[in-house]
């Protein structure tokens, strides 16, 4: 089901940041959600503009957690990230992502962040359906409508596959 | 299992402020938040988690420029979580005052009596040889 977009590796960052093009999606968009901040509330989704954001908002999906705490729901997903499905993942909960996925396993600590309220950053790896092993790099950030509870997870994450030997 | 956490000083007391399972995330990081000024003090605490005795060791693998002044009195921290735990609906708030708490008191140092003494012996010298020599002076004209 899943496919590797030809744009996949696309990365437009500054020269300061580490590199490999995983760690630097992370740092691109928490230092976007930390400019967000105000004093040290979760940062709201109206406040986002992702034409702030444009090398790595292809990369960046939206989860809606309101009243769907225990599976939350996509409400948005980028260009990249949609280009991994054959269908859209919009409107669809976290429980209906295939697994072994690029997003299966990025939300794979969705729990632990709604309960620390912090962003966490993971990567690892996992094999496709194809047999294909891929490495991934992910993070989600709490989102609030108040500022103060958390309503949604704003996440990104990339990944390339692995040469066979 | 590793974890790098960055945790922030703020209101008396250090809280997570992210987590990494990657260290180069993890120093990258705390130094861009080092650097913001922004809390009075930044640390990386690495948490490695034995799965075969399920215990968890952690030392601090990285201290802020202002998180030094904090680490006499506050080391014991990195022993145990500071927890920041909050609920996904009715969280408490996480603002308050930054950069005030934790700083270390100015150190009060012994006042010595002996600079003033021998100051006072040398005034007092030096004043009755003014009038000595006043004197002496004076007389030969």
């Amino acid at each position: 089901m899943e496919k590797v977009p030809e744009n996949v590796t696309r990365e437009v960052v500054g020269d300061d940041l580490p590199q490999g093009m995983e760690r630097r999606l992370v740092h691109r968009l928490l230092a976007y959600w930390r400019g967000l901040q105000i004093e040290d509330e979760f940062p709201s989704f109206a406040a986002i503009d992702p034409q702030e954001i444009p090398d790595i908002w292809g990369n960046t999906f939206v989860l809606e957690v309101v009243e769907n705490e225990s599976d939350p729901v996509f409400r948005a997903l980028g260009d990249d990230i949609a280009g991994h499905y054959n269908v859209s993942l919009i409107g669809r909960h976290i429980s209906e992502v295939p697994e072994s996925s690029l997003v299966s396993v990025s939300v794979g600590y969705l729990d632990e962040v709604l309960k620390k309220g912090v962003p966490i950053s993971r990567g690892g790896d996992f094999i496709k359906d194809d047999g294909t092993e891929v490495l991934y790099r992910s993070i989600l950030l709490p989102m609030s409508d108040d500022g103060e509870t958390i309503s949604g997870i704003l996440g990104a994450a990339n990944c390339r596959e692995v040469e066979p030997e | 299992m590793k974890a790098f956490e960055i945790q922030t000083y703020q209101d008396g007391k250090w809280r997570i402020n992210s987590i990494f399972d990657d260290r180069e995330l993890a120093l990258f990081e705390a130094r861009r938040v080092d650097e913001s000024s922004r809390y009075s003090g930044v640390r990386v605490i690495e948490e490695l988690f034995d799965e075969i005795n399920s215990k968890t060791s952690t030392k601090t693998i990285f201290r802020g420029g202002r998180a030094a002044d904090l680490r006499t009195a506050r080391e014991p921290d990195t022993k145990k979580k500071a927890a920041t735990n909050k609920p996904v609906r009715g969280a408490a708030n996480r603002s308050g005052s930054r950069r005030t708490a934790g700083r270390r008191p100015p150190s009060k140092k012994k006042t010595s009596m002996v600079g003033p003494v021998i100051l006072l012996f040398l005034v007092i010298v030096l004043g009755g040889a003014a009038m000595f020599g006043l004197q002496y002076f004076g007389a030969l004209r």
